[in-house]
């Protein structure tokens, strides 16, 4: 098991939360915490960077999607940046990339 | 060792004087001196007990005065009650026997009240006619060796003392292990009666289709979030889903009771899969994903209707769930895509997409969730089992009845170990190869 490690910086289209290590159920909520202490104001950009993100299991995405709401209740835009093809595969056959910008690759947010 | 040298030495020349000195010493102490001031008791008494002589240390032991004692007492009126009954019962009899007894514990009463323990020897003196004349007792003080022995028996009683403590303590804890393991039967039990709520006990005869399930709880204190159930929806169509709630424990319970019931209540309204699944994620997105709560499930909905041709219909919608596996009777194994499906109950409005699927005889179809395709493998437990090494163990197995599909996957699951940490439901629907005798459902509504 590999800790969940989250590290924020600002870049010029909002928040970025980089995301590394294991998103399951006993380390979800220390997502959510940061997700909700998070600064969004209307028309910006929530980035989580999910490049070093190893596994998410369901509980994982429930945050992901509680941070979709959060950001929509905030006027706020959200991206999933930096994608791991694995878990593209796993949040294409949930449908999150319907409801998600799922963007693959380095990090888009512009740093 | 007996140097004459200068040096001091007791058994020198001087030590030697002193002993002489000490020697005359003695020989001048008189036989009567000997025997009154003896270091024990002396006593001569009459063969009936009465005392004819004592000497001054008993005396003093006493408490006594000589001419209280001499022929006015007899022995047996120094002892106490126990004594006395012991002289006669024990004591007298044995004497009289053999003539003699010795370090008999016996007590003796002191003037002054208490008493004193003592070691009691006494000899019977003969005449020469062989007639006995009169007994000779002496008398050790035995307070110290009494203590000693109460000493003993009082370490022994501290012990037992002890022990019996040690025996209660361990007795409570045993009562404490046992009254929690009653509580922790109680729980397993009560979840066992909810964790059936959630699962059908067993699944209803399909005519000319075999059913296979098979579940896995990861622990056995914790209820699961994979639901599975086949029900019939009226007399030619039966419906069956599988699914794996987000989350573990109460509130995945509570959320897989919502999801199954739902799913039972939209299949009779209306038996079409992709229906099902827009009632069930409209009745999740009101209870929790609206209110600020999101939870949701994945989902496969299937409607089967066994033809008249030995083949099986199936119309299949999926709500975020990984893709059925379809084993033929020609060997392939494939993957039956439901495309478009999104997470149930994560969107107000969400699009799921009914496919269909023939299942020809020998043709089975196996659901999962994904504690299958999650499960941990390799050395290091850092590697995902996955959905394309599935599909390799399914192509390896077809063609294969639900049975034995469910029987190899779950001899696969036993072999993950400790690698499999997550609840795993598998259902598995096909049609015989060879036609069941019993022909299409016609009545079996339960």
């Amino acid at each position: 098991m590999t800790p969940l490690n989250i590290t924020h910086r600002d870049a010029a289209t909002g928040p970025v939360l980089h995301v590394a290590g294991e998103l399951d159920y006993d380390q979800a909520a220390a997502l959510r915490r940061q997700v909700e202490d998070v600064g969004l104001g209307p028309g910006q950009c929530l980035t989580l960077d999910l490049a070093g993100l190893e596994f998410c299991d369901s509980t994982g995405i429930t945050v992901l999607l509680a941070a979709w709401q959060h950001a929509r209740s905030a006027g706020a835009d959200i991206v999933l940046a930096a994608v791991p093809s694995s878990l593209r595969r796993v949040f294409t056959i949930v449908g999150l990339d319907q409801v998600f910008n799922l963007e693959a690759g380095t990090d888009a947010s512009g740093a | 060792m007996c140097r004459t040298g200068d040096s001091p030495d007791p058994a020198g020349a001087g030590g030697r004087a002193r002993t002489a000195a000490a020697f005359s010493a003695l020989l001048e102490d008189s036989a009567e001196e000997l025997y009154e001031s003896a270091p024990c008791g002396y006593l001569s008494t009459l063969m009936d007990g009465t005392i004819a002589k004592i000497n001054r240390t008993l005396l003093d032991w006493l408490g006594l005065e000589r001419e209280d004692v001499v022929g006015s007492m007899r022995f047996t009126d120094l002892l106490t009650v126990g004594g006395k009954l012991y002289h006669e019962t024990h004591f007298a009899p044995l004497l009289r026997m053999q003539g003699e007894l010795r370090g008999i514990a016996l007590e003796i009463r002191k003037a002054g009240g208490g008493r004193l323990p003592v070691l009691v020897s006494s000899v019977v003196k003969y005449g020469t006619e062989g007639q006995p004349l009169l007994i000779r007792t002496t008398v050790f003080d035995a307070s110290d060796r009494r203590a000693y022995e109460e000493e003993l028996l009082r370490r022994r009683q501290d012990a037992e003392r002890a022990r019996a403590e040690a025996e209660r303590a361990r007795a409570e804890a045993e009562e404490a292990h046992r009254q929690a393991e009653a509580d922790r039967l109680r729980l397993a039990d009560a979840l066992a009666v909810l964790q059936q709520s959630l699962l059908p006990e067993i699944l209803p005869v399909v005519p000319g289709v075999e059913t296979a399930v098979h579940y896995h709880t990861a622990s056995p204190d914790q209820l699961g979030g994979d639901f599975y159930d086949v029900f019939p929806v009226d007399g030619t169509r039966w419906a069956f889903f599988l699914g794996d709630v987000c989350g573990k424990g109460p509130q995945a319970a509570a959320l897989t009771s919502l999801t199954r019931y739902t799913l039972r209540a939209a299949a009779h309204h209306n038996p079409v899969p992709a229906a099902a699944l827009t009632t069930l994620n409209t009745v999740l997105h009101d209870r929790y994903t609206a209110g600020g709560d999101p939870r949701y499930c994945t989902c496969v909905f299937g409607i089967l209707e066994p033809g008249a041709d030995g083949s099986a219909a199936v119309h299949l919608a999926s709500g975020g769930h990984p893709p059925a596996i379809v084993l033929r009777a020609d060997g392939r194994a494939e993957l039956l895509p439901t495309p478009g499906g999104l997470l149930v109950g994560i969107l107000p409005d969400a699009p799921f997409v009914t496919a269909t699927a023939t299942l020809a005889p020998g043709d089975t179809i196996l659901l999962y969730t994904d504690g299958l395709t999650e499960a941990r493998t390799g050395p290091t437990r850092d590697h995902l089992y996955g959905e394309d090494a599935l599909l390799a163990f399914a192509a390896d197995q077809a063609p294969a009845a639900p049975g034995e599909v469910i029987e190899a996957l779950t001899d696969l699951l036993r072999g993950f170990g400790d690698g499999l940490d997550d609840d795993t439901a598998l259902l598995a629907l096909g049609v015989p190869a060879t036609p069941s005798p019993t022909g299409p459902a016609t009545n079996h509504s339960r």
